[in-house]
C-alpha cells in the first residue's frame, strides 16, 4: 500500500511544481509588446495612480476630479501643441489602495508595461515617496501635487517634481502671522506655545516649521509643549490635560479631520482656550463647523495652499473654478481639486516647451520652467536648490463666528484683518 | 549488512525541484522579460520566501502568529541603516538584519509558553507595539519620514537571481524540514504538547528553535524588501497588514504543507494584481471569503484541493484498470 | 491637585468605555472558548447601523441601541449557525476559529466600504455633545452615558448569568458542555444564544463609540486589541472582572502620560497585553492556566 501512496505523493507533487512553473511562465508572458515610438502616436499616454480606495479614498477621489478636469480641457481645445502637431493626452488612472508598495507597482507597470510618456503623481507622503523612486530609477519625469514633505525632495533626484509647497512653509507662515500680531502688541512676548503633532512626515515637518521659527526668534517664543500624537487617536484627554497644566498661550496642532474634529471636541470639553488656536491645514471644512458648532470653532487658524477666495485677486483661479464649477455640477473646488490641476497644467507646459515627448527634454523644460498660476504667489517653479519643490507661500484663514472663514494672510490676498487674541476666552 | 535508509529527498523530486529553478533562472533572457514582470517576479519570489519561513512557526508547530511584521521591519531597517551609514554590499546587509530579527525572536521567549489563540493575540499585541515603537524610534526608522536608501539599479536588477536563490533555499529546507525527524517532532508538539514533552521533546528548544529560525528568514526578506523598494516606512513594514498577508497567503496555500505557500503566493499575487486593476473594492472581501470557505472546507488550501485533484484522478485510474 | 483629579475622572469614563467594548468578547470566550475575530467587525457594523437609524430616520443614538442590538443578535446567531458551529470544538479548533473569524472581519469591512465609502463618519446630536460641570471639571455628557450604560449591562449580565434558568445553562455549558448535554440541556441553543448576545453587546459598543469617535470601515481593531487586553486581565468567568481590569488598563494608560511621551501611551495598552499574557494568563480574577 505504502508504494502506491508513494505514486499519489510524487504525483501531487510534481503537479504542483509544473503548476507552479506552468503560473510564473504565464505571469510572464502578460507585458504588452507594443515599442511604438512615442513621437509617431496620436496621443500622449500620461500614467498616474491615485488612492481611490483606502484611508486615503476621498483625497484621492479629489485629485482624480483635479486631474480629469486638466485633460479635458486640454482635449476640447484640440490637445497639446508639440513641435508644430496637435496630440491630444491620455489619463491612464489605476488605483493604488493607499498602498505604498502597490504605488510602487503600479507606476513600475505604467512605465514598462503600459509604456506611457510621463507620470503623474498620487497623493500622500508616504505614497509619493515610495512611487518617486521608481520613477526616478526609469529616468522618467514625475509631476505631483500629493508629496508635501521636503524629504522627498532632499534625496538628490532629478526627476521628480512637486508643486506642493512644504509643510514647514505652513508652519512658516502661521508663524509669520502670529509674530505680526506679537509686534502689534496683541500677543505677549515672550509667548509659550504647544505644539501638538501627528506622528506623520506631515506632522513632522508641521513642528520643525514652527521649532526652526521659535529658536530663531531670539526669546520671543518658548515652546512649553511638544507631543506626537497617533493618527486616528481615539482620547486625547491625558495630552490635553498635560497642556491645561502648562498654561501656554498658542496651541498650534496639526491633526487631519477626524482627528481634528475629535481633539478639538474634548478640548472644548476641558474647558480649555487660548489666544491662538491653529489645526494646520484644517480648520474651515464643513464637517467640522457642523460637528463642532459654529461658536466653537470660531477663531481657530488654518493654513492651506489655495482657497476658492482667492478667484477675487487671481484670474486663472477665477477661471478654474469657473470651469470646476461647470464640470462637476455646481461644486466649488478645494485646495486638492487645485494642485491636482496645477501638477497637470505643469506638466503639460513642461511638454508644450520642449516640443517632443522626449523624457529628457521635457525633464530640463520642468527643471526651467516658470508658469503662470492660480497658486498664492502668481507663478510656479520648482527650484532646483529645494529639489524640484515648489515654494509657494501659504494661505491663512481664520473662522468668524457666522460660519465663514476668510483669507486673512498674506495681505496682498486677505479679505479680512486676522483677530488675535481669541475673543473666545476673554471672559 | 548495511541497511541505507531511503535519502531524506527521493532523486526524482530533487531533480524536478532544481529543474524548475534553472528554468526560473534563466526566465529573464529565455522569456524578454519586461522589467515589470521581472520585477513582479522578484517580488513573488521575496513573499514566497517569507510565508515559507512564516509557514514554519504557523505550520509546523501549529502557532499561528500575527506578529511576524516586527521582524520584517526589523530585518528591513537593520539592513537600510547598514546600506546607508555602513556602505557594506547588500547581502551582508541582508544578514545582518535577519541576525538581529533572529535575536529580537529569541526576546519573544515568554510568548513561546502560550498556547492556541493566547498566543496569536499575544503576537497582535508583540506587532502593534513594535510598529509604534519603531515609528516613534526616529534615529533608527527615520520616524514618519521613513528611510530612503541610495539608489542602485543594479542591486535591484540582480534582485531577481537573490529573491530566486533565497526562495528555493527556504522552500528546499521546509521540504527537508517537514519530511526530517525534526518535522515529525514539531508535528508532535503541534498535536499535544504535553505527550511530546512526555515522550522527551522539549517543546520549549524547538519553539524557539523554529520562532528564531522563521522571525530571521523573514528579517531577511525585510532587508531584500528594503533594497527593492528603496524606501521603506516603519508604518508600512510594521503594519499588521503585512502579518496579515502572511497569514492568508500560507492559508490558502495550505497551513502546515511543506510547499503550499509557494503556491499561495503565486495565486495570491495573480488574484491581487487582476482585483486591483478590475475590482479594487472587492479584494477584501474575496480574501475574507476565501479565508471562510478553505477553513471550512478544505483546511490545506489550495494543496489540499490539488491533492483531492490527483487522488480522484487516481481512482479514476484505478476503476478503469480493474474493470476490461 | 485639579491635575490628578482631571486624570482620575478621565480614567473612569474611559474605563467604561473599555468595558462596555470587552463584555460581548469576553461573554463569547468565556463560554465557547472561541475568540471572536470578528468583534472589532461586529463593533463598526453597530456604528454603522446606529449612523444609518440617525441619518435616515433622525432617530437618536441612545434611542437607537434596542434596535442595533437586535440587528447584531441576529448577525451574531447566523455568524454561529453557518459558520463557527461547524468547527471542531476545544483546542484543535484554536487557529481554525481565529481565521475563520478574521475572514468574516473582512467580509464586514468590505460590505461597508460598498455601502458607505471609507469616509470617517460620526454620529453627534446635539444633546450629547454638551459638557456637565462635574467635580470641578467639565465632563462630556457622552461619556457620563457610556459609563453609566456600561454599569447598567455589567448589572443587567450579572443578573441574566446568576438568577435566570439561561443564565445557568451559560454557566454550566461553560464549565463543561459535555455534561450539559447529559442533563439535556441544548448545548447547540446555548451556544447561538451566547454568540449572539456577545454580538449584541459590541453592536451596543458600536453605537455608543459612533457618538463619540469618528469611524470607518477600518476601524475596529484597536477596539478588539483593547477588548482583548481587558478580558485577558479581568479573566473568565467574571462580569464584574471585566469592569475592574477595564478601570485598571484605563488608569494605567491615562497616567501613562506622566512618565512616557504621548505617542507612545497607546503602546502601552498592547505592553500589558503581552505582559499579562505571559505573567498570568489566567487574568487576575480568574483561575490559573496551565501552559
Amino acid at each position: 500500500m505504502w508504494y502506491r501512496v508513494n505514486t499519489m505523493r510524487i504525483t501531487s507533487q510534481r503537479l504542483l511544481l509544473s503548476l507552479v512553473a506552468l503560473l510564473v511562465a504565464g505571469a510572464c508572458k502578460k507585458e504588452s509588446a507594443g515599442t511604438a515610438k512615442s513621437d509617431d502616436k496620436a496621443e500622449i499616454a500620461i500614467g498616474a495612480t491615485l488612492p481611490l480606495t483606502g484611508a486615503e479614498s476621498r483625497t484621492g477621489g479629489f485629485f482624480k476630479e483635479g486631474y480629469e478636469l486638466a485633460f479635458d480641457e486640454v482635449n476640447a481645445a484640440g490637445g497639446l501643441d508639440v513641435g508644430g502637431k496637435k496630440r491630444k493626452v491620455k489619463l491612464t488612472l489605476y488605483d493604488d489602495t493607499t498602498n505604498q508598495a502597490t504605488a510602487n507597482s503600479l507606476a513600475d507597470k505604467l512605465i514598462n508595461s503600459d509604456k506611457v510618456d510621463f507620470l503623474l503623481g498620487t497623493y500622500s507622503t508616504a505614497l509619493v515617496e515610495a512611487q518617486s523612486t521608481i520613477a526616478e530609477q526609469n529616468k522618467m519625469p514625475y509631476v505631483n501635487g500629493g508629496g508635501a514633505a521636503s524629504h522627498i525632495y532632499k534625496r538628490g533626484y532629478k526627476y521628480i517634481f512637486g508643486v506642493l509647497s512644504p509643510v514647514e512653509l505652513l508652519g512658516t507662515t502661521l508663524m509669520n502671522w502670529i509674530d505680526e500680531q506679537q509686534k502689534a502688541g496683541k500677543l505677549p512676548r515672550p509667548s509659550k506655545i504647544a505644539v501638538l503633532w501627528e506622528n506623520t512626515a506631515h506632522g513632522k515637518d508641521f513642528k520643525k516649521g514652527i521649532s526652526d521659527f521659535a529658536a530663531k526668534s531670539g526669546g520671543a517664543y518658548e515652546i512649553a509643549i511638544d507631543e506626537s500624537f497617533e493618527l486616528n487617536g481615539k482620547d486625547f484627554s491625558a495630552l490635553l490635560g498635560k497642556v491645561k497644566a502648562a498654561a501656554v498661550d498658542l496651541f498650534l496642532a496639526d491633526a487631519h479631520l477626524p482627528d481634528y474634529i475629535t481633539m478639538h471636541r474634548q478640548y472644548l470639553d476641558a474647558g480649555l482656550c487660548h489666544k491662538v488656536v491653529s489645526y494646520g491645514a484644517r480648520g474651515s471644512e464643513k464637517a467640522a463647523v457642523d460637528a463642532l458648532g459654529k461658536d466653537n470653532v470660531a477663531y481657530v487658524l488654518s493654513g492651506v495652499w489655495w482657497s476658492p477666495q482667492l478667484a477675487d485677486t487671481i484670474p486663472l483661479a477665477k477661471k478654474f473654478v469657473e470651469a470646476f464649477k461647470a464640470k462637476y455640477s455646481g461644486k466649488t473646488p478645494e485646495w486638492y481639486h487645485a494642485l491636482a490641476y496645477e501638477a497637470a497644467r505643469a506638466l503639460f507646459a513642461g511638454i508644450q516647451q520642449a516640443g517632443s515627448t522626449d523624457r529628457e527634454a521635457v525633464r530640463a523644460k520642468l527643471a526651467a520652467l516658470k508658469i503662470e498660476s492660480m497658486l498664492p504667489g502668481g507663478t510656479v517653479e520648482f527650484p532646483a536648490d529645494h529639489g524640484g519643490e515648489a515654494q509657494n507661500l501659504f494661505i491663512v484663514q481664520q473662522n468668524q463666528p457666522d460660519g465663514t472663514s476668510p483669507v486673512i494672510y498674506p495681505k496682498e490676498v486677505a479679505k479680512a484683518a486676522g483677530v488675535a487674541p481669541s475673543p473666545r476666552c476673554t471672559p | 549488512m548495511t541497511v541505507n535508509p531511503p535519502s531524506l529527498v527521493s532523486r526524482r523530486r530533487g531533480g524536478g525541484f532544481a529543474a524548475v529553478c534553472a528554468v526560473l533562472a534563466v526566465l529573464p533572457w529565455v522569456a524578454d522579460l519586461s522589467a515589470y514582470a521581472h520585477n513582479q517576479l522578484t517580488l513573488l519570489y521575496i513573499t514566497i520566501a517569507g510565508v515559507l519561513a512564516w509557514n514554519w512557526m504557523g505550520g509546523f508547530v501549529g502557532q499561528v502568529s500575527f506578529g511576524h511584521a516586527a521582524m520584517f521591519g526589523i530585518g528591513g531597517f537593520v539592513a537600510g541603516q547598514m546600506m546607508v551609514h555602513v556602505h557594506l554590499p547588500a547581502p551582508l546587509c541582508w544578514l545582518a538584519g535577519a541576525g538581529v530579527a533572529g535575536v529580537f525572536a529569541l526576546g519573544a521567549h515568554p510568548m513561546l509558553r502560550l498556547r492556541g489563540p493566547y498566543f496569536s493575540i499575544a503576537t497582535i499585541g508583540l506587532g502593534e507595539a513594535s510598529r509604534l515603537v519603531f515609528t516613534y524610534w526616529e534615529k533608527f526608522t527615520g520616524g514618519a519620514s521613513g528611510l530612503s536608501l541610495p539608489i542602485d539599479a543594479d542591486v535591484r536588477f540582480r534582485l531577481y537571481w537573490w529573491a530566486l536563490a533565497i526562495a528555493a533555499l527556504v522552500a528546499a529546507a521546509s521540504y527537508v524540514i517537514r519530511h526530517s525527524s525534526l518535522g515529525l517532532k514539531l508535528l508532535a508538539i503541534k498535536a499535544d504538547v504535553e505527550a511530546a514533552a512526555d515522550v522527551g521533546i522539549s517543546a520549549t528548544f524547538y519553539q524557539d528553535l523554529v520562532f528564531v529560525l522563521s522571525g530571521a528568514v523573514v528579517g531577511l526578506t525585510g532587508g531584500l524588501n528594503a533594497s527593492f523598494f528603496n524606501f521603506i516606512e516603519p508604518n508600512d513594514m510594521f503594519g499588521f497588514e503585512r502579518s496579515i498577508t502572511m497569514v492568508l497567503v500560507a492559508v490558502i496555500g495550505g497551513l502546515g504543507t511543506s510547499l503550499g505557500p509557494v503556491l499561495g503566493a503565486v495565486v495570491f499575487v495573480l488574484v491581487h494584481n487582476y482585483l486591483l486593476s478590475s475590482y479594487p473594492q472587492l479584494h477584501l472581501g474575496l480574501y475574507g471569503v476565501l479565508l471562510i470557505l478553505i477553513i471550512l472546507f478544505e483546511p490545506l488550501g489550495l494543496t489540499g484541493l490539488a491533492q483531492r485533484g490527483v487522488r480522484a484522478v487516481e481512482r479514476a485510474r484505478a476503476r478503469k484498470r480493474a474493470a476490461p | 491637585m485639579a491635575r490628578l483629579l482631571d486624570m482620575i475622572v478621565s480614567a473612569v469614563l474611559l474605563a467604561g468605555l473599555y468595558a462596555t467594548m470587552a463584555y460581548g468578547l469576553g461573554l463569547i470566550y468565556g463560554v465557547l472558548r472561541v475568540v471572536n475575530l470578528a468583534h472589532g467587525g461586529v463593533i463598526m457594523a453597530g456604528a454603522y447601523l446606529g449612523w444609518c437609524l440617525h441619518e435616515g430616520f433622525g432617530l437618536d443614538p441612545y434611542l437607537s441601541i434596542p434596535l442595533v442590538m437586535a440587528a447584531t443578535f441576529l448577525l451574531g446567531v447566523v455568524m454561529y449557525q453557518g459558520l463557527v458551529r461547524r468547527l471542531p470544538r476545544g483546542a484543535a479548533g484554536g487557529p481554525a476559529s481565529l481565521l475563520l473569524l478574521f475572514g468574516v472581519w473582512l467580509v464586514l469591512r468590505n460590505i461597508a466600504y460598498l455601502l458607505f465609502t471609507g469616509n470617517d463618519q460620526v454620529i453627534r446630536t446635539a444633546f450629547a455633545s454638551r459638557a456637565v460641570p462635574l467635580l470641578g471639571t467639565h465632563v462630556a455628557l457622552n461619556r457620563l452615558v457610556v459609563l453609566g450604560i456600561a454599569l447598567v449591562i455589567a448589572v443587567l449580565l450579572h443578573v441574566l448569568l446568576r438568577r435566570t434558568m439561561i443564565g445557568r445553562a451559560i454557566r454550566a455549558v461553560a464549565q463543561n458542555a459535555d455534561s450539559c448535554t447529559l442533563v439535556g440541556i441544548d448545548v447547540n441553543r446555548v451556544y447561538t444564544l451566547t454568540f449572539g448576545i456577545g454580538a449584541a453587546l459590541a453592536g451596543v459598543a458600536g453605537v455608543l463609540l459612533a457618538t463619540i469617535f469618528s469611524f470607518n470601515p477600518g476601524s475596529g481593531s484597536s477596539e478588539l486589541l483593547k477588548s482583548f487586553v481587558v478580558v485577558v486581565l479581568g479573566g473568565l468567568g467574571s462580569v464584574y472582572g471585566v469592569g475592574l481590569a477595564a478601570l485598571i488598563v484605563a488608569t494605567v494608560e491615562v497616567f501613562a502620560i506622566l512618565v512616557l511621551p504621548s505617542y507612545l501611551t497607546t503602546a502601552v495598552g498592547f505592553m500589558l497585553l503581552v505582559l499579562v499574557l505571559v505573567l498570568r494568563p489566567g487574568g487576575l480574577f480568574g483561575h490559573r492556566v496551565l501552559s
